[in-house]
């Protein structure tokens, strides 16, 4: 028994209005499947084409851009780092589940190891830089689809990125209406105030990225082990969150309020009767609020898959804007010695016509446009920017508990520069 | 409620004549985030949590801030074997429950609203980390309402800070910083609970001076200890971790004399006899034993910082002060109430006075002798004669009918630290004059308590 995609009625719009050869003369499409996949079902709530390359480069990290003619040269690279680029627009929950391939009927025969190619390729390259671990719950198959441009035929198959010698395991492939109005969410903000000592021979700015990674992964790791609590409650992990339901209830979308909770300290591991004192060349410290969220498919869904899907949510989005703004001060080159940056603030945007949102993160300055743009070119998405939710948090930087309300700065238009307030 | 939890510290310096300074306010943060809203305390063994700066909110929601605290007794989820125990003595609620709690910190309750950033420093400088091993205790009767003792468990907490930024401060040498730990400790009444906060690392000898400070403060006594760290409060919920005993005698039912009272140990022993500590001295190391537990009341009051001697310490302590030849360590010697004496002379520097009786039968007329001894002084005695060596661990006496009987831990029994055993057989009980042999002579080694604090 394969398992079984049940895919949103408008990504087979969206996937039979891809053309191959399309309007740059390139013989097959290549894209992204995303949703959710669980033990129990597997939703696919979008599918996004790859984007075409800008010979400009704009907006992108650039790459080695060949002329993209046949399969043999189809860039394994540019679809990865599109997929690296679009897990970093998707909440907690929500994730690529895997790759499709849209071909003319000549290239069918080599479509399948195109797909399996792909698929191990996109999980590798995504999975670096996470700082959470895969659990036994967690499915590991990934979904390869392919579409013949003539007859329109699907056909879909599964992979299980665990083992690369394994072989395709057939799949079904369903459209339904409706599959993503009721999806649950889970909300909350996290408030982060990390100190990362530079030690161990190590240098700012070049072991800036390694010191980040080491000290996230270790407040990571708390996040991990942290109690969870859904709208204030402690319960066990088999609970339901939506309790009280009739059977065959028809779902109803509900948001639910998380909490975390972390013990204040760890007891050392080896006792000392002294303070232990380290030289350090230098300190990261970051500190602020983000606002974190995550989308459960299920109204049967438990508390441990809700603590699941937060908790990541939360680490990735620090890790996420963490490494784009060490990315970002790569491409800039200059190192300013002891400063404090602003980074880049998640901003969210519904997918219309589902309960679901997809965020960016803007750098201080940019404004909505860029977004705009930016959400056009990943996700091959028309995003008005007035729907565009900038306000989960907060552009500017209080000192000395200043409160001002971060709904307060709203605006649609052009921002402030970053002051920090002493 | 007892409070036990440790908080991250990191300090972050440049230079030494500005510790002080970043040190005060290291403190002053961890206050901070221990009035945040973000503070939660979670009760042990059980699923309540607690937001006591958020005015008292809690899970489950029955728990409100006008709660009575002993409302959280039923949450609490006990061992099996304790409840089993319960189940078959009568249950005794005089004593008090003792709860604990740990401290947590609730991420998702940010207290900065701001961006987030990112603050590199490239400067060098010395990067100090510890964590702080908080300990409070908070004693209320069980009718308080929660806010009461939310309030009283915050308050404490930021004193307990303050207290260890003090002790940090005051014994800092260069970037040297001394952990400091509290220790919480039973004081005659009216004083009660009291916690102290010394510096981990600086032994009990070098802190005469704070003592005799709280001493003063508190008006004890000043000859003998009370606020050495092995006083310290032991909770009756704790185990202890050697494994041995702890006054086994308080399990037993006193005999019932007419017109007679109890003179017993005072403070706590550990039972010691044949066979522990993978030592085989079953025949020859009954004196050796009793002497073992004299030393770990001498110990456990305070007196002491050694740990109990084995069988070779005792005799190497004998052939140190030339009572016995080189040959004597090692062997399977046996030793009586002169010998317990020297020892407790040459290891812990406590003299002893000795009793004689020619015969066993004598023992019934030293009523009034062992319950001056157990009021002045409270220490167990060792008596060896005919074979054997026992502990006398306290006398029922009654001046008027002269009749006696003696609380014995005899330390010939060699099973298994079972307390069931121990008692029900006798192994620690209560024994009349009979018990001794009424033609052989005795000795008795009364040790004497040193006058210090």
């Amino acid at each position: 028994m394969g398992r079984g995609y049940i895919v949103e009625n408008m990504v087979e719009k969206y996937l039979s209005s891809l053309q191959a050869p399309d309007s740059t003369g390139t013989s097959c499409v290549t894209g992204l499947l995303i949703g959710q996949s669980t033990s129990q079902r597997d939703l696919v709530a979008l599918a996004v084409r790859t984007p075409q390359r800008n010979t400009d480069g704009q907006g992108s990290p650039s790459i080695n851009r060949r002329a993209w003619i046949s399969l043999d040269h189809l860039d394994v690279e540019w679809v990865t780092e599109h997929a690296r680029q679009v897990s970093r627009m998707l909440p907690g929950g929500l994730s690529i589940l895997g790759v499709f391939l849209v071909t003319v009927p000549e290239l069918s025969k080599e479509a399948q190891n195109i797909l399996r190619q792909l698929i191990f390729a996109v999980d590798k390259h995504i999975s670096k830089g996470r700082l959470w671990s895969l659990t036994n719950e967690d499915v590991t198959e990934k979904v390869a689809l392919h579409i013949c441009t003539e007859t329109r035929k699907t056909v879909c198959r599964t992979f299980d990125i665990r083992d690369p010698k394994s072989s395709a395991k057939p799949a079904d492939w369903k459209y339904q209406l409706g599959v993503c109005t009721s999806w649950q969410v889970l909300t909350c903000s996290v408030g982060l105030d990390l100190l990362i000592p530079v030690l161990d021979m190590r240098v700012l700015p070049q072991d800036m990225e390694k010191c980040m990674k080491e000290g996230l992964k270790i407040w990571a790791k708390q996040i991990e082990v942290g109690l969870c609590l859904i709208n204030g409650k402690i319960l066990a992990d088999e609970t339901e969150i939506v309790a009280g339901q009739k059977k065959n209830a028809k779902p109803v979308q509900q948001t639910f309020q998380a909490q975390i909770l972390i013990p204040m300290a760890e007891p050392p591991s080896v006792q000392t009767s002294t303070v232990l004192v380290k030289m350090c060349s230098g300190s990261l410290s970051l500190k602020g609020m983000v606002h974190c969220r995550a989308y459960l498919q299920s109204n049967k869904s438990r508390v441990k898959d809700a603590a699941k899907v937060i908790k990541r949510d939360i680490i990735n989005t620090v890790s996420s804007r963490v490494e784009m703004f060490l990315e970002d001060l790569l491409m800039e080159g200059v190192d300013n010695g002891s400063v404090e940056q602003v980074l880049p603030r998640r901003v969210f945007a519904s997918l219309p016509g589902m309960t679901l949102c997809v965020c960016d993160y803007m750098f201080p300055d940019e404004c909505l446009s860029d977004v705009s743009d930016r959400l056009k070119e990943l996700l091959d998405w028309d995003m008005p920017e007035d729907s565009i939710d900038t306000s989960q948090e907060a552009i500017i930087v209080l000192r000395k508990n200043i409160p001002i309300k971060s709904d307060m700065l709203k605006s649609n238009g052009l921002f402030p520069s970053i002051d920090t307030i002493d | 409620m007892e409070n036990r939890e440790q908080i991250i510290c990191q300090l972050n310096t440049t230079n030494e004549p500005h510790i002080q300074k970043v040190i005060s306010r290291t403190f002053e943060d961890l206050c901070s985030q221990v009035k945040s809203e973000s503070l939660v305390l979670s009760v042990c063994n059980s699923p309540v949590f607690i937001w006591p700066n958020k005015g008292g909110r809690a899970t489950p929601e029955c728990l409100t801030p006008n709660s009575p605290c002993k409302d959280l007794q039923q949450f609490i989820q006990t061992d099996d074997q304790e409840s089993m125990k319960s189940k078959k003595k009568e249950k005794t609620n005089a004593s008090a429950v003792v709860i604990n709690l740990n401290l947590m910190t609730e991420v998702t309750e940010p207290a900065d609203l701001s961006a987030t950033t990112l603050m590199r420093c490239s400067t060098k400088h010395h990067f100090l980390y510890t964590a702080m091993p908080m300990d409070c205790v908070v004693s209320l009767p069980s009718s308080e309402r929660l806010s009461v003792v939310y309030d009283a468990l915050v308050v404490a907490l930021c004193s307990q800070l303050d207290e260890m930024k003090k002790v940090m401060l005051r014994h800092m040498k260069g970037m040297t910083l001394l952990i400091p730990q509290p220790f919480h400790f039973l004081l005659p009444d009216p004083v009660g609970l009291v916690t102290v906060v010394y510096p981990a690392g600086v032994p009990d000898s070098q802190l005469e001076i704070q003592r005799k400070e709280l001493h003063s403060r508190f008006e004890l006594p000043g000859n003998r200890p009370y606020l050495r760290r092995a006083n310290s409060l032991h909770f009756p919920d704790e185990p202890y971790k050697d494994g041995y005993l702890r006054n086994p005698h308080l399990h037993l039912k006193p005999p019932t004399l007419g017109n007679g009272k109890l003179y017993l140990v005072q403070g706590v022993y550990s039972y010691h006899h044949y066979m522990q500590d993978r030592v085989d001295d079953n025949g020859w190391g009954c004196a050796y034993r009793s002497l073992q537990t004299i030393c770990s009341w001498f110990q456990q009051q305070g007196y002491t910082e050694k740990a109990v001697p084995t069988h070779k310490e005792i005799q190497q302590a004998l052939v140190d002060v030339g009572d016995k030849q080189g040959s004597f360590v090692g062997s399977r010697q046996w030793i009586g109430s002169i010998e317990v004496a020297a020892v407790l002379d040459q290891l812990l520097g406590v003299t002893s006075k000795i009793m004689f009786v020619s015969q066993g039968s004598e023992l019934a007329s030293k009523g009034r002798e062992l319950a001056n001894h157990f009021l002045s002084e409270g220490t167990p005695v060792m008596i060896g004669g005919g074979v054997l060596a026992h502990t006398i661990l306290g006398v029922a006496w009654s001046e008027t009918t002269g009749e006696i009987r003696y609380l014995i831990l005899d330390p010939h029994y060699t099973g298994a630290e079972d307390l069931q055993v121990i008692t029900d057989k006798g192994w620690c009980g209560w024994k009349s004059p009979q018990f001794w042999d009424q033609n052989a002579y005795y000795n008795l080694c009364l040790p004497q308590r040193p006058k210090t604090i």
